[in-house]
This record gives C-alpha cells, sequence and structure tokens, in this order.
C-alpha cells in the first residue's frame, strides 16, 4: 500500500510482524568477512529443525569490529544479549542453550540490553 | 512466571585467567548462601570499561563495579543481590562517550526490510518536509543545527543547499558521495550496508530543499553489498510511495539512481565526480564555479557525503537547535570514525564533537595492545596528518584539527605505536597519492613524485639535511598550486611527521637508524651469540631458510636471503636476536 501524509501515522508501521522472541545477526561487509554469514545459516537452521517461534533476522554493523560476529538474542524469560565472536558451535549454543535452555554462555556476552520488561515475562 | 534471575557480569580487564577465577569465586560465594536460585554469574567477553581491574555489572538493575576485590564479594551480594542497593566506594562512573545519530539504526534494524525502518520512525522526517511544503524552512532547520560537510571540507550544508535553491533553474541535482577512499575508512559503507533508508531519506529532502526532482549515488564498485541493500532500498521506497512520482500524495516527484564508482581515489573530489558521471574521464576542473552553482550537466548540484545526508532526518525530526546542543562551538553534532591500527578494539564510533583523543583512545578502543608504546593519531587519511600524544587532549573539532596540521578528514582515525615509523607512514600516504594522481596538473603530477623519490632516498638512509629543506619547498608549491584537494593536501602527511617527529628523519639522515624497524634498508637482524640457547626455534620459523646452523653450533642469518620478516625476531624466548644498524 502506498503511503501518503494522510494515512502515514497510521499504516507506517503497521507493516512490521511482532513476535517476542528474536534472533539478530550482523550482516555487513565486516560481519560477513568475519563468518557471519556461516553464523546466520546455522541459527536459522537450528531455529527450524527445532521447530522454534523465533523470527531470524539481519542487520547491519553496530560498530563493534572487534568482536564480529555479532548477534542478538531476544527470547522470553531471558535476558536481552548481545554475543560477539560467534562461530559456528556458539550459533548452535545460542540456539540450544540460550533460547531453547534459557542459559547464558560465557566468554561471548559482549552485552546485556537493559529492558523495562526484564523483570517479568 | 516470576522474576528472572539476577545476572552477575564479571570481567577481569587485563587478564582472561582471572576473569574465569574470579566468576568461580563469586558462584562458590552465591552457593554458600544458597542464592544461586536467584542469581547467575556469567563470564564477560568485553564490558567497555578497560584497565580497571575486575569489572562487576549486575542486570537488569545495571549496575557497575570496577576494581573489584575478592573481599568485596560478600559486600556486592548483601547490597546488590539480596537488595537493589549499591556499595558506593567501588561503583564506576557511567559512562558512554557514544552518541548515536547517524549509526542510530546500525545494528538494529534489517537494511533489507523498509517496515524495520519505518518502524523505527523511518521517512518521518519526509513526511514532515512535505506536510509543511517550505523549501526555506527546511533550510533554516538545517542551518541552524550547525551542520557541516562530513566529507572532509566541512563546509556548512545549509549554505550549499540554499546556494542551489537560489538558482533559476528548472533542472537541479543531488548527488550523494559514496566514493569512500581514504586508506582505513569505511565509515560510508557501514552506513549504507546497514541503514540505507536513511540516506535515501536525506537525499529526498535535500532534493526538495533545492528544487531537484533527480538524485544520483555515486557509490564505489568495490562495495557490491552496499550497492545491493541501496538497490533494494530504492525498490522498496518506490513501492511504498516514498520515491518516484507525487511522492507520499503530494505533487512533489524525485527519482535516484545508482552510478558506480569509477574506481580512482580522485572520483571522490566534486569536480571529478561529476565529470565521471557524465561518462568522461574523472578529472577535476578549476573551482569556482561551483557545483552548486554549475554542476552536473551544467545544473545546479549539490554533492554530499553519506554521513552528512544520513544526518537530515533526525535534524527536521527532532530540530535544529537538539543537534547544535551537541559538539564545539563551530563543529555540531556527532562524527563518525574508523578507529583502527594499534588498538585493542577496532571499531567504528560515533561520538559527539569537542570529544578529546585521550578518550577516544583509551575509554572507547580500550587502548594500545601489548603495553607498546603510543605514538600519534593518524586523521584525515592521505590528505591528513599525526597528532602525538601530547596533544591527545585537544577537544576533536574540525578548526582544533587544522591548527594541528591535519584535517577532520571523512573519519579514517589510525592508531600508530613505537612499531611505526613516521618517515614509512609518510610514504605510504605520498606513495597513495602519487599512484591516484590524475595528472592534470603539474605541481601534484611532478611534484608528488619527486616528494616520494626524496622520502624512498631518506628511507634508505641515503637523505641529507637538502632533501629536507626540498621536501618543504615542494610541499609548499603543492599546496599553493594544484588544481584540486588531492595534490593541495597530499603534502599534509609529510609535513605533519616533519614538524612532530622530525628525531626519526634526523635519525634517518645523520644516524642511518630506523628505530621502529620499518625501513627495510636501515637494519638487519643477527643472532647474539652470548644469549642464544641454540633451540632453533628460529631456524624452524624462518620461511625462507635464511637460518643456518644448528644446537651445536649455533645458529647464523645469512644477510643475502633475509627478507627481513621479523619472524624469528618475535619468536626468540630469549631476546637473542636483534635488530639493529647494519
Ligand atoms: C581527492 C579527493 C577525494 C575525495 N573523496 C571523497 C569521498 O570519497 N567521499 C566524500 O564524501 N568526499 C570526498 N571528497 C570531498 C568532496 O570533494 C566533497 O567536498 C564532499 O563530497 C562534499 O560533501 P559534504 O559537504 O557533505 O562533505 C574528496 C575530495 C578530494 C579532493
Amino acid at each position: 500500500m502506498k503511503l501518503t501524509i494522510d494515512n502515514f501515522e497510521q499504516e507506517s508501521k503497521s507493516g512490521k510482524p511482532k513476535n517476542k522472541n528474536w534472533i539478530k545477526v550482523g550482516l555487513s561487509t565486516c560481519g560477513i568477512a568475519a563468518g557471519a554469514d556461516v553464523v546466520f545459516e546455522t541459527i536459522q537452521k537450528a531455529v527450524k529443525e527445532n521447530k522454534l517461534d523465533v523470527s531470524v533476522f539481519r542487520t547491519g554493523c553496530a560498530g563493534k569490529c572487534y568482536a564480529e560476529p555479532l548477534v542478538e538474542v531476544k527470547a522470553e524469560g531471558v535476558a536481552r544479549v548481545v554475543y560477539g565472536g560467534v562461530d559456528k558451535d556458539t550459533a548452535e549454543k545460542i540456539v540450544q542453550k540460550h533460547v531453547m535452555a534459557k542459559q547464558l554462555i560465557d566468554d561471548h556476552i559482549y552485552s546485556i540490553i537493559k529492558e523495562e520488561d526484564n523483570g517479568e515475562a | 512466571m516470576g522474576k528472572l534471575k539476577k545476572i552477575i557480569l564479571v570481567k577481569d580487564t587485563a587478564n582472561n585467567k582471572e576473569t574465569v577465577r574470579f566468576a568461580e569465586l563469586f558462584n562458590s560465594a552465591l552457593r554458600d548462601r544458597a542464592l544461586d536460585e536467584q542469581a547467575q554469574v556469567v563470564r564477560a567477553a568485553d564490558i567497555n570499561i578497560y584497565n580497571q581491574g575486575v569489572v562487576v555489572r549486575i542486570m537488569p538493575s545495571d549496575i557497575t563495579y570496577v576494581n573489584v576485590n575478592e573481599k568485596d564479594i560478600d559486600m556486592i551480594i548483601r547490597k546488590s543481590i539480596k537488595n537493589n542497593d549499591i556499595v558506593k566506594e567501588i561503583l564506576a562512573k557511567p559512562e558512554d562517550k557514544q552518541i548515536r545519530i547517524v549509526l542510530r539504526n546500525c545494528g538494529n534494524v534489517d537494511p533489507e526490510n523498509i517496515e524495520d525502518y519505518l518502524a523505527a520512525d523511518g521517512y518521518l522526517g519526509l513526511k514532515k518536509v512535505l506536510e509543511l511544503d517550505d523549501r526555506d524552512k527546511v533550510i533554516e532547520e538545517i542551518k541552524k543545527s550547525g551542520l557541516r560537510g562530513r566529507g572532509g571540507g566541512g563546509f556548512p550544508t545549509w549554505m550549499k543547499w540554499n546556494f542551489a535553491k537560489e538558482q533559476d533553474n528548472e533542472t537541479k541535482f543531488i548527488i550523494c558521495n559514496a566514493d569512500e577512499g581514504d586508506p582505513g575508512a569505511y565509515m560510508d559503507r557501514s552506513v549504507l550496508e546497514g541503514d540505507p533508508h536513511t540516506v535515501v531519506e536525506g537525499m529526498i529532502i535535500a532534493g526538495f530543499a533545492i528544487g531537484a526532482k533527480k538524485g544520483y549515488f555515486y557509490i564505489r564498485a568495490e562495495y557490491p553489498l552496499a550497492i545491493l541493500r541501496v538497490n533494494l532500498a530504492l525498490s522498496q521506497a518506490r513501492e511504498k510511495g516514498l520515491l518516484g512520482q507525487n511522492i507520499l500524495g503530494t505533487d512533489f516527484s524525485f527519482e535516484l539512481e545508482i552510478r558506480l564508482g569509477a574506481g580512482a581515489f580522485v572520483c571522490g573530489e566534486e569536480t571529478a565526480l561529476i565529470a565521471s558521471i557524465e561518462g568522461k574521464r574523472g578529472c577535476p576542473v578549476p573551482r569556482p564555479p561551483y557545483p552548486s552553482v554549475i554542476g552536473l550537466w551544467g545544473k545546479p548540484t549539490v554533492i554530499n557525503n553519506v554521513e552528512t545526508l544520513s544526518s537530515v532526518a533526525p535534524i527536521i525530526c527532532k530540530g535544529g537547535d537538539w543537534l547544535a546542543k551537541i559538539g564545539t562551538e563551530k563543529s555540531k553534532g556527532t562524527k563518525v570514525f574508523a578507529l583502527t591500527g594499534k588498538i585493542a578494539n577496532s571499531s567504528l564510533i560515533e561520538v559527539p564533537m569537542g570529544i578529546t583523543f585521550r578518550e577516544i583512545v583509551y575509554d572507547i578502543g580500550g587502548g594500545v595492545p601489548d603495553n607498546k608504546n603510543i605514538k600519534a593519531v593518524q586523521t584525515g587519511g592521505p590528505s591528513g596528518g599525526v597528532i602525538p600524544e601530547k596533544f591527545f587532549d585537544t577537544p576533536i573539532d574540525y578548526e582544533n584539527l587544522q591548527n594541528l596540521g591535519s584535517i577532520m578528514g571523512s573519519g579514517g582515525m589510525i592508531v600508530m605505536d613505537e612499531d611505526d615509523c613516521m618517515v614509512d607512514i609518510a610514504k605510504f600516504y605520498l606513495k597513495f597519492c602519487v599512484d591516484e594522481s590524475c595528472g592534470k596538473c603539474a605541481p601534484c603530477r611532478i611534484g608528488g613524485k619527486q616528494m616520494l623519490d626524496l622520502l624512498t632516498e631518506i628511507s634508505e638512509g641515503k637523505g641529507t639535511q637538502e632533501h629536507i629543506e626540498k621536501l618543504k619547498t615542494i610541499s609548499h608549491t603543492m599546496q599553493k598550486a594544484s588544481l584540486c584537494g588531492l595534490g593541495q593536501t597530499a603534502p599534509n602527511p609529510v609535513m605533519s611527521t616533519l614538524k612532530y617527529f622530525e628525531n626519526e628523519y634526523i635519525d634517518h639522515i645523520e644516524h642511518k637508524k630506523c628505530t621502529a624497524g620499518k625501513c627495510e634498508s636501515l637494519y638487519e637482524y643477527k643472532v647474539i651469540e652470548e644469549k642464544c640457547r641454540r633451540c632453533g626455534l628460529c631456524k624452524r620459523n624462518c620461511p625462507v631458510d635464511a637460518i643456518v646452523g644448528d644446537k651445536d653450533e649455533g645458529y647464523k642469518i645469512i644477510q643475502e636471503k633475509c627478507i627481513k620478516c621479523g619472524k624469528c625476531y618475535e619468536v626468540c624466548k630469549f631476546e637473542a636476536i636483534s635488530r639493529g644498524n647494519n
């Protein structure tokens, strides 16, 4: 649908499907050079195989080039975490340990994002 | 579901082994107090605080402690785990020195999905502009913001727009300069790849403000992913009625097209860029007339850098006064830098103007790795210069950098340490400019080559004091007489290294010495017999078999075969390899 000045307010934000659970992978040149495409595929596959209700999508460079590939995870019941230096193995752990078992993965945490609703799920 | 567990992030900022030990200590302390159901300890990989011992952060309360000792654990548990109190003595000062305006969406939105950008208030600026339907008000807002060109020159953006707006011409153009060619710079690439719609929105607003119906992205061909994502963004914007005929249902129509860079650094210079789009050889022409008066196909044209255009929508949404509150008196807003070189955390950062080099290098970049001594920071790439450590407390803005003999440039920031030779650095940048000179004007074509020859002789130990005098004379001529910015600024790296590190030039000239060990002709590697324990590690690691000998006889380096890679020097555990004058 074409946007117009009049319908902008109602329509411009209607297209984004909201999923409570998602995983974002930094897929710019810097991330891809560090292996983010493999990480992206691995996560997509693992989410599908386990029939999880999690959206997986790409983002651009978040600026932490030294920590690429970067993966941000928001899953119900666990804190929202940015993992860095993710390889295939860690990518699998992100799905199995973080999303499914709700445990954080040591040594790959670059930040935990503070959310208003972090206390309750 | 009940409350989430508290998370305790642990990181020793100097030593990873210590992180593991400390995390275990903390864990057992929790177990002893039967609190392991309520809180979980995890080892962080990075916590964005450097050189402050063990750092502990408690989430979601977001309390951070620095220089934590074992004896603090009990107190932290009592105050911050069982309760939501703080231990004042070890509390970290909260400081995030970055402000993300240009990069606000990078790493957050899906660059291949316009819905994501729209959900982040995307195209709201465009809607506002078209609703207002007043070019002068748009330009007024940009004027209030104090925005200056981020492509290097720092020219006030509103003035450029206003010149073009004032031109009485049916046809006008807006061009986005995405030819990013400075070695070490990748700011524009990251924005185009991470948030292409921001730039598209900025272009459409600029087009409206000056009265253009058509715009071009000039993207270097070496950025295939950026090209793909901008292309996708353009077609998505068209589908949504944000680009093309009757944008947002108004009578404003505007089209955008992509042109690929011709693969030469000089094509980033605005007049050469215009020639390149016109299908001609990318050579600059003298200004004035400026492109905003006579530009692409002879029509008034505004050329703006990617980062400049990315700042436009936020200014329209939040108001010019909002941006003008950030920064210094004459330099407003933020600047994106690609922080690379001898730095712990190579990163793309966006900082307010007025921040100091020290804050960038130590608080954001995490300092220099391997306890090496920092020497300088280079800004502005081949058009810029080096800034030595004694000026690290200078607030970064256009004027201060110029006074220090460098420039803001497009945002490359390369950290150099004791292993970097300033003669070698000057040679590197000058070589770049000599390779990239279009050859049209004599000062740049001939002067650059002559300077490079002089520098090469100095680096080979064949320099004299006269070399330095000649370098200065040619520099002066190039700065004054070159046709375009390339030649005018090419001597900057030489002049600034000479200004601050003349001692290194003297070392090369008088003592035939390159302390940093970069100028190959001036040093050789030797085995120091008295120190050698005959382990043979150097021989095994030499990639060209230039080391002979055995455990009985000892080892020797054959100079004729040695390629001076420094591998033996690095691997020797007994400091038995010397790198010295030959
Ligand atoms: C040799 C040379 C190379 C340049 N390369 C670029 C470039 O890659 N990107 C850029 O934005 N500006 C570059 N410039 C600066 C442009 O000529 C121009 O000033 C700039 O695009 C204007 O945009 P701004 O006002 O938004 O900064 C270059 C200038 C010179 C002299």
